[in-house]
C-alpha cells in the first residue's frame, strides 16, 4: 500500500478516536449520555462504527488500487497478504483490502436503508395497531404472524427469483420487507401501554385526531425501543446481506460488498483463507460495535431508570 | 443441580467414561477381509443422482453408478475411437456381424444375467430400444437413436439392429447410448411413471456390481458381483459419497475422508492434493469445452439481428480481443487448453493446427473504429450513434469456473473499449432465458459424448435452432460441411471436411471457444490398475485393483 | 381457557393457509424453468415438451392452485420433479436429520448459555465476566456460515479433529446399529450442531446474565438474604425457574431461526436435511417440493408458537387475561 494510503489510514483512526471523544464530552451534559458512556464496550463500539464509516467515506485515500481492478491474474492470483497488498488479493488478483474498503460502502448502505425501511414499516403497523386495537390491531397481528410464520430465507429466495437479477434498491426494499415484523410487536406493545397515560387522553379530548396523536405524543414516548430496535437491526441487514450474496442472490459482481466478498472467497477457503476470514471479520466487528451500541443505547434510554430519577 | 453437574471434574470423567466405551466397542471389530477381493472405496461425488434409470437421467454421477450397475451390447475402447466397430470391446453381446449394409446382428453371451438370476436375453435389448424411444419416457437419449429404425429379437440370444441409412458411426450409435434393462421387471410399470417407479430408486441390472442400498443426500453403495461372467471386480465395494460443493468434496479427499474423485477443476485444489502423501493424480483427457456465445439475434426478440453482435466483423474483433491462453493459465493453470473451435480434447476432429483469429488488441481496437465504434464522448466506452457498446453476459451461479470467466472477460472488454456487465443467474433461469435467447452474451459449457456428430449439430446447426443452438448461429455452409462430415465412409475423408467446418466457424466467431480443461482425477495411491476412459471414468473400475499387501482399515471390513 | 384455545388454533390454521397461498404463487410468478437436466448437457426439446406436459406446468397457476389443494385435501403431497420420488417421502428422510441438528444446537445453545450467563453474573464486572462477555458479543455478530466455514477448515482439514461433512461414516455406520455408530452420529454432529448452537448461546447467555442481576436487586432477594440464606442458592434456584419459562419461549420462536439458519450450515457441513433439501428445491424451481416444505416449516412454527403460548399460560394466569386481542 502507497505511503498515502497509510497516512489517510492513520488519519481515519484518529478521525474515530476524536469522534467517540468528542461524543463523550456533549453527552456528559445529559444523564442519558453519561449513563451511555458508563457502558465498558459503549465507547469501542462507537468507535469502530466511526471508522468503518470514516474508510466507506474515504475510500478512494485510505486504499491504493481499485477495487474492480485485476493486477496480474497469473502471478498475483490469490497472494497472502504482503507490503503492497496489505490484505493479500481475491482469486482474480483484485487487492482485498480495496474490496473491503469499498465493499463498505454498499454493504453499510444495504445495512443502513434496509433497517430504515424495516423500521418506518414496523413502527407504524405497530403504532396503529396499538392505537386502534380491537379488528385494526388483530387484522394487523395475524399478518405480523403470518409474516413471522413464513421461513424467511425461503421467501427471500423465492422473492428474489421473481426479480432474477436484483438491482440494489430492490434488494434493499425486499430485506426491509421481510425484517419488520419483530419491530411491529415491539412498538405495538409501547404504545398499547403509552396510550393509557393522561396526556394522551388529553390530547383526543381537545380533538387531536387519531394520525396527529399518534406521532406527536405517543411515538416519542415510544421512541427508546424503537431506537434500541433500529441499531440492533441494522446489524441482522448486514448478515442477511452476507448470507444472501453467499448464496449467490445478492449483490452483483463485480461491485464489492462483505457478504459478496466472502462469497468470492469461500471455494478457495482452504488454499487462500485470508479472502474468507477479513471481510468475515469485518462484518463481525461492525455488528458487535452496533450491538455494543445497541445494549449501551437501551440503558441510556431505559424509562424506568428515567422514571427513578425523575421522582 | 445444573450447576452441579456442571463442574469440571465431573464432567471429565463423564467424558472419559464415555471415551472408554467408543474405544471398546470400536475393538471389537472382526479380523476382516483379506485377499485379492477385498477393498472398499469411497467416492466423493458433487451432486447426487436423481434417479438411477439409464433411459431417464444425465446426471453425472447418476451416470457413473449405472456404467457398473447396467451393461452395453458393446464398450468403446480407449482411444474413443466411434467410428467402424474395430476399437470395441464385447460387453453384454459376445460377437456380431453385418447381415446387408443396414443390419447389425448381436449374439448375445449366454452367461449375461440379472441379478435376479434371470438370463438376460434379445427381447430385452428390444424392449429397452423400445422403452428409450418411446415419447411417454421421456429420454434424452431418444435424439441419439433417430436412424436407428428398429431393433427385433430373432431368437433369445440374437437381437437384429436395422437402421435406417448407412453412415460410418453406425455400430457406435447401436451400442453406446442404450444400456439393457431388464424387460422382466420393467414392462409392467406403465411408461409415463418410469421416472416415479421404485426400480429408479432401487436397481436390478447385469453388471459388474450391484446395488445395496441408497441413503438419500449422503451416500449410494454397491457391492461387487461375485459370479459376473466376465470377470469377478477385485474391489468389494464401491460408495459414493455425495457433497453439495466441490470444497467439501475435495477436503474429504486430502483429509483421507474419501478415495479420490474424477475431477478436480481448480489448480487450488489440485495443489492441495498435490501435498497429501497417500494421494495420486491421474490427468486424462477432458470431455467438456467452454465458450462465450454471442446472440446473433437481438436480446428476447429472434427476428431481429442482435445491434452490436449481429456485425461479424465486430465479433471477429471481440473475439480478438480476449487473450484465451492467459485466461486459461489463470482459471486452470496447466490444465486445461485452448480449443481450436467447438470441440473438447476428447473428440478426434481436434487440430491445434486449425485457423483461428490470433490474440491482436491492435487489430480488435481497429476493427471496431472501422465499424463505427468510437469513444465520442471520452468515457472509455465506445458508442455508435448514440448506443454504447455494452453487453450483458449470463452466467449461471453454479459453476465457479465459468463465473471466474466472467469477471476476467470484463476486464479484457473493458481494454478495448466494451462495458460488460455480468448476470449471474440461477441455473433454472439460465436454461430458461438461453432457450427463449433473452440474453446478449452467454458463458456456456458442454459435456461431450465422444462423437462430434451428435454435439456439433445440435448445438451450432440449424437443426438445433429449437435445441441447444440458443445464438442462432445459421450458417448454410457450415451445416453442408457438418452433413457431408458426419456421413463421410471413413476419418479420413471426413477430416479434411470437419477441418473446412471449424474454420468456417472460427471465421465467423458466433463464439469465442474458451476452454478444453483436462480432469485431473485423484485417487489413493494404494489402488493400482488405475485406467480411465475419458468419456467415462468408471467405465473399468471392474479391473481395478489393490493389492492384499496395501489393504488399510477400511477395506478389511466385512459387511 | 378453552375459547382462547379454539381462537388461536383458528388463527394458526388460517395463517399456514395463507403462507401456502403465497409461496405457491410466489413460486408460479418467478422466472425459471424446472430443470430438466444437468446445465452441461444438451436438452431436446421434445424432451422438455414432454416432461412440462407431465408436470402439468402447461396450465395456468390458478388451475394448478386448485388441484394443489384437492390433492393436499386428501393428504397427497404430489410428487418432486427433481426428485422422481414422492414429496412426502423425501422430507421423511430429511426431516428427522434437520431435527437432530436443531435439537443438538437448542441443547447447546440451553446448556452452555444458561451456564455462561449465571457464572457470568455471578462474577460480575469481574475479568472473567468481561473476557467471556466480550466472545459471547463476538459469536453472536459472526455470519454464521462464516463461523461454520472456519471451524470445518480449522478442526476438520486442518487438524482432523472431527469429520469434514457428512452425518456418518458411510463405510462402517451406514445406520445406526451399535454404540460405535451412535458415537460416530455424534461426533458428526459435533461442527455443525455447534456453529449453529454457539451464535445462540452466545444470546442466551447475554439475556440471562442481564436478567440475573436484574433480580439480584429485587426485593424479595434481599428479603432471602436477610433471612439468612445462601445468596448464591436462592439465586440459582429463582433463575432456574425463570431460565426454563424463558427456554419454552426460545424453543418455540427459535425453530424459524433454525430453520433458516440451518439452510447455510446444512450446505457447508454436507448435513442432509430439509433446510438444503428445500433450498435446492426452489434453485431448480421444483414447486411440489417447495411448497411441502413451506408448508411443513409453516406448521412447524406456528405449532411452535402455539405451544410456546400455552405454556406460558399454563405457568402464567395474568398472561391469559391480559391478551385481549
Amino acid at each position: 500500500m502507497t505511503l498515502t494510503a497509510w497516512f489517510a489510514l492513520l488519519i481515519t483512526l484518529g478521525l474515530a478516536a476524536w469522534t467517540v471523544g468528542a461524543l463523550r464530552r456533549r453527552s456528559a451534559r445529559h444523564e442519558a449520555g453519561r449513563r451511555f458512556f458508563r457502558h465498558p464496550t459503549a465507547a469501542w463500539g462507537i468507535g469502530v462504527l466511526a471508522f468503518f464509516v470514516i474508510v466507506a467515506v474515504a475510500a478512494p485515500w485510505v486504499t491504493s488500487f481499485d477495487p474492480r481492478e485485476q493486477l496480474d491474474i497469473i502471478q498475483l492470483k490469490s497472494q497472502p497478504p504482503s507490503w503492497s497488498n496489505v490484505l493479500g488479493t481475491d482469486v482474480y488478483s483484485r487487492d482485498l483490502w480495496s474490496r473491503i474498503a469499498f465493499g463498505a460502502r454498499i454493504s453499510l448502505s444495504v445495512g443502513a436503508l434496509g433497517m430504515l425501511v424495516a423500521i418506518t414499516l414496523g413502527t407504524l403497523v405497530g403504532a396503529v395497531a396499538g392505537y386502534y386495537r380491537r379488528w385494526v390491531d388483530a387484522v394487523l397481528m395475524r399478518g405480523v404472524d403470518v409474516g413471522l410464520a413464513l421461513p424467511r430465507i425461503f421467501v427471500l429466495l423465492i422473492a428474489i427469483a421473481l426479480f432474477g437479477q436484483l438491482p440494489l434498491a430492490v434488494l434493499v426494499l425486499v430485506i426491509g420487507l421481510t425484517s419488520w415484523f419483530g419491530t411491529s410487536r415491539l412498538v405495538r406493545a409501547e404504545v398499547l401501554s403509552v396510550r393509557e397515560r393522561d396526556y394522551v387522553a388529553a390530547a383526543r379530548a381537545a380533538g387531536a385526531g387519531g394520525a396527529r396523536v399518534i406521532f406527536r405524543h405517543v411515538l416519542p414516548n415510544a421512541a427508546a425501543p424503537i431506537i434500541v430496535s433500529a441499531a440492533l437491526s441494522i446489524g441482522n441487514v448486514l448478515l442477511l446481506e452476507a448470507a444472501l450474496s453467499f448464496l449467490g442472490i445478492g449483490v452483483r459482481p463485480p461491485a464489492p460488498s462483505w457478504g459478496n466478498v466472502i462469497a468470492d472467497g469461500a471455494p478457495y477457503l482452504a488454499t487462500a483463507p485470508w479472502t474468507t476470514l477479513f471481510p468475515g471479520l469485518a462484518i463481525a466487528l461492525v455488528v458487535m460495535a452496533l450491538n455494543a451500541v445497541g445494549d449501551a443505547l437501551r440503558d441510556a434510554l431505559d424509562p424506568r431508570q428515567q422514571a427513578k430519577e425523575s421522582t | 443441580m445444573l450447576s452441579a453437574m456442571l463442574r469440571p471434574r465431573r464432567l471429565v470423567v463423564v467424558v472419559a467414561a464415555l471415551g472408554l466405551v467408543g474405544a471398546a466397542t470400536a475393538c471389537q471389530r472382526s479380523a476382516g477381509c483379506t485377499g485379492a477381493y477385498c477393498g472398499t472405496l469411497v467416492f466423493a461425488a458433487v451432486g447426487e443422482p436423481d434417479i438411477l434409470l439409464p433411459p431417464s437421467t444425465q446426471q453425472v454421477a447418476a451416470r457413473d453408478i449405472e456404467e457398473q450397475l447396467f451393461l452395453k451390447l458393446a464398450d468403446i475402447g480407449l482411444t474413443t475411437n466411434t467410428i467402424g466397430d474395430e476399437d470395441f470391446q464385447p460387453l453384454l453381446a459376445e460377437r456380431w456381424e453385418w447381415d446387408g449394409p443396414l443390419t447389425l446382428v448381436f449374439h448375445l453371451d449366454a452367461r449375461a444375467r440379472w441379478q435376479d438370476g434371470q438370463p438376460v436375453t434379445a427381447s430385452d435389448v428390444a424392449f429397452t430400444f423400445d422403452a428409450y424411444t418411446d415419447s411417454a419416457v421421456a429420454s434424452p437419449y431418444r435424439a441419439n437413436l433417430r436412424r436407428v429404425a428398429s431393433v427385433k429379437a430373432r431368437d433369445p440370444q440374437t437381437a437384429v439392429f436395422r437402421f435406417r441409412e448407412r453412415y460410418p458411426e453406425m455400430f457406435y450409435d447401436a451400442v453406446y447410448h442404450m444400456r439393457v434393462l431388464p424387460a422382466h421387471l420393467l414392462r409392467g410399470v406403465p411408461r409415463d411413471q418410469w421416472k416415479t417407479a421404485p426400480f429408479g430408486r432401487q436397481p436390478v441390472g447385469d453388471g459388474p456390481y450391484r446395488f445395496v442400498a441408497w441413503r438419500a443426500g449422503q451416500t449410494i453403495e454397491l457391492v461387487a458381483d461375485s459370479t459376473f461372467f466376465l470377470g469377478r471386480p477385485a474391489i468389494r465395494r464401491l460408495i459414493w459419497r455425495f457433497s453439495p460443493d466441490l470444497q467439501v468434496a475435495a477436503t474429504q479427499v486430502a483429509a483421507d475422508q474419501a478415495d479420490g474423485r474424477e475431477a478436480l477443476y481448480t489448480p487450488e485444489n489440485i495443489a492441495r492434493v498435490r501435498a497429501a502423501p497417500q494421494l495420486t493424480l491421474y490427468p486424462y483427457r477432458g470431455n467438456a469445452y467452454g465458450y462465450l456465445g454471442f446472440n446473433l439475434a437481438a436480446n428476447g426478440d429472434t427476428t431481429q439481428p442482435h445491434p452490436i453482435f449481429g456485425d461479424r466483423e465486430v465479433r471477429r474483433a471481440l473475439t480478438m480481443a480476449v487473450d484465451r491462453a492467459r485466461l486459461i493459465k489463470s482459471v486452470f493453470g496447466d490444465f486445461a487448453k485452448v480449443p481450436p473451435g467447438p470441440m473438447s480434447q476428447l473428440w478426434w476432429i481436434w487440430d491445434p493446427e486449425v485457423r483461428q483469429l490470433p490474440y491482436d488488441t491492435v487489430q480488435a481496437r481497429r476493427l471496431l473504429a472501422a465499424r463505427g465504434w468510437r469513444d465520442s464522448d471520452g468515457d472509455g466506452i465506445r458508442d455508435r450513434a448514440g448506443e454504447r457498446l455494452a453487453f450483458h453476459i449470463l452466467v449461471p451461479s453454479t459453476s465457479q469456473t465459468r463465473k471466474q470467466y466472467a469477471q476476467l472477460l470484463q476486464e479484457q472488454f473493458r481494454a478495448v473499449g466494451a462495458q460488460v456487465e455480468i448476470d449471474e443467474v440461477e441455473q433454472s433461469v439460465q436454461s430458461e432465458r438461453a432457450a427463449a435467447g433473452k440474453f446478449d452474451a452467454i458463458l456456456q459449457a458442454w459435456n461431450n459424448d465422444p462423437s462430434p456428430s451428435s454435439g456439433v449439430p445440435q448445438v451450432w446447426s440449424h437443426a438445433g435452432f429449437r435445441g441447444s443452438n440458443f445464438l442462432r448461429y445459421d450458417s448454410p455452409v457450415f451445416d453442408t460441411l457438418v452433413s457431408r462430415a458426419t456421413r463421410a465412409a471413413s476419418s479420413k475423408q471426413a477430416r479434411p471436411l470437419w477441418r473446412a467446418a471449424v474454420e468456417t466457424i472460427n471465421a465467423d466467431a458466433p463464439a469465442i471457444f474458451l476452454f478444453a480443461p483436462d480432469n485431473v482425477a485423484v485417487f489413493h495411491s494404494r489402488v493400482v490398475d488405475v485406467r480411465l476412459r475419458p468419456d467415462s471414468w468408471a467405465a473399468l473400475l471392474r479391473t481395478w485393483r489393490i493389492p492384499p499387501d496395501r489393504l488399510i482399515d477400511r477395506d478389511r471390513v466385512e459387511r | 381457557m378453552t375459547a382462547w384455545l379454539v381462537r388461536r388454533v383458528a388463527a394458526s390454521v388460517a395463517i399456514v393457509f395463507a403462507v401456502v397461498t403465497l409461496t405457491f404463487f410466489l413460486l408460479a410468478a418467478a422466472p425459471g424453468e424446472p430443470l430438466l437436466g444437468p446445465d452441461e448437457r444438451q436438452v431436446d426439446p421434445h424432451v422438455r415438451a414432454e416432461l412440462i406436459r407431465q408436470w402439468g406446468l402447461d396450465e395456468a397457476p390458478p388451475v394448478r392452485y386448485v388441484r394443489y389443494l384437492r390433492q393436499l385435501a386428501r393428504g397427497n403431497l404430489g410428487l418432486s420433479f427433481s426428485l422422481h420420488r414422492p414429496v412426502a417421502d423425501a422430507l421423511a428422510e430429511a426431516i428427522p436429520n434437520t431435527l437432530l441438528l436443531a435439537g443438538a444446537a437448542l441443547l447447546i445453545d440451553f446448556l452452555i448459555g444458561l451456564g455462561l450467563g449465571i457464572y457470568q453474573a455471578l462474577r460480575v464486572h469481574r475479568l472473567p465476566d468481561v473476557v467471556l462477555g466480550n466472545v459471547t458479543l463476538f459469536l453472536y455478530s459472526v455470519p454464521t456460515f462464516w463461523l461454520g466455514l472456519i471451524l470445518l477448515l480449522v478442526f476438520g482439514a486442518w487438524l482432523r479433529w472431527f469429520p469434514v461433512g457428512g452425518m456418518s461414516d458411510p463405510i462402517l455406520c451406514p445406520s445406526v446399529s451399535s454404540v460405535y455408530c451412535t458415537l460416530d452420529r455424534l461426533w458428526h454432529l459435533v461442527l455443525p450442531a455447534l456453529t449453529l448452537g454457539l451464535v445462540g448461546a452466545a444470546g442466551t447467555a447475554r439475556f440471562q446474565r442481564a436478567a440475573m442481576l436484574e433480580v439480584a436487586g429485587q426485593d424479595y432477594i434481599r428479603t432471602a438474604r436477610a433471612k439468612g440464606a445462601s445468596e448464591r442458592r436462592v439465586l440459582l434456584r429463582h433463575q432456574l425457574r425463570n431460565a426454563l419459562l424463558s427456554f419454552i419461549t426460545l424453543f418455540g420462536l427459535a425453530f424459524p431461526f433454525l430453520l433458516t439458519g440451518a439452510v447455510l450450515i446444512e450446505t457447508i457441513f454436507a448435513w442432509p436435511g430439509m433446510g438444503r433439501l428445500a433450498t435446492d428445491a426452489i434453485l431448480r424451481r421444483d414447486a411440489p417440493l417447495v411448497n411441502a416444505a413451506v408448508l411443513l416449516a409453516s406448521v412447524l412454527v406456528v405449532a411452535g408458537n402455539l405451544l410456546a403460548d400455552v405454556l406460558v399460560a399454563a405457568a402464567d394466569p395474568r398472561i391469559r387475561v391480559r391478551d385481549t386481542t
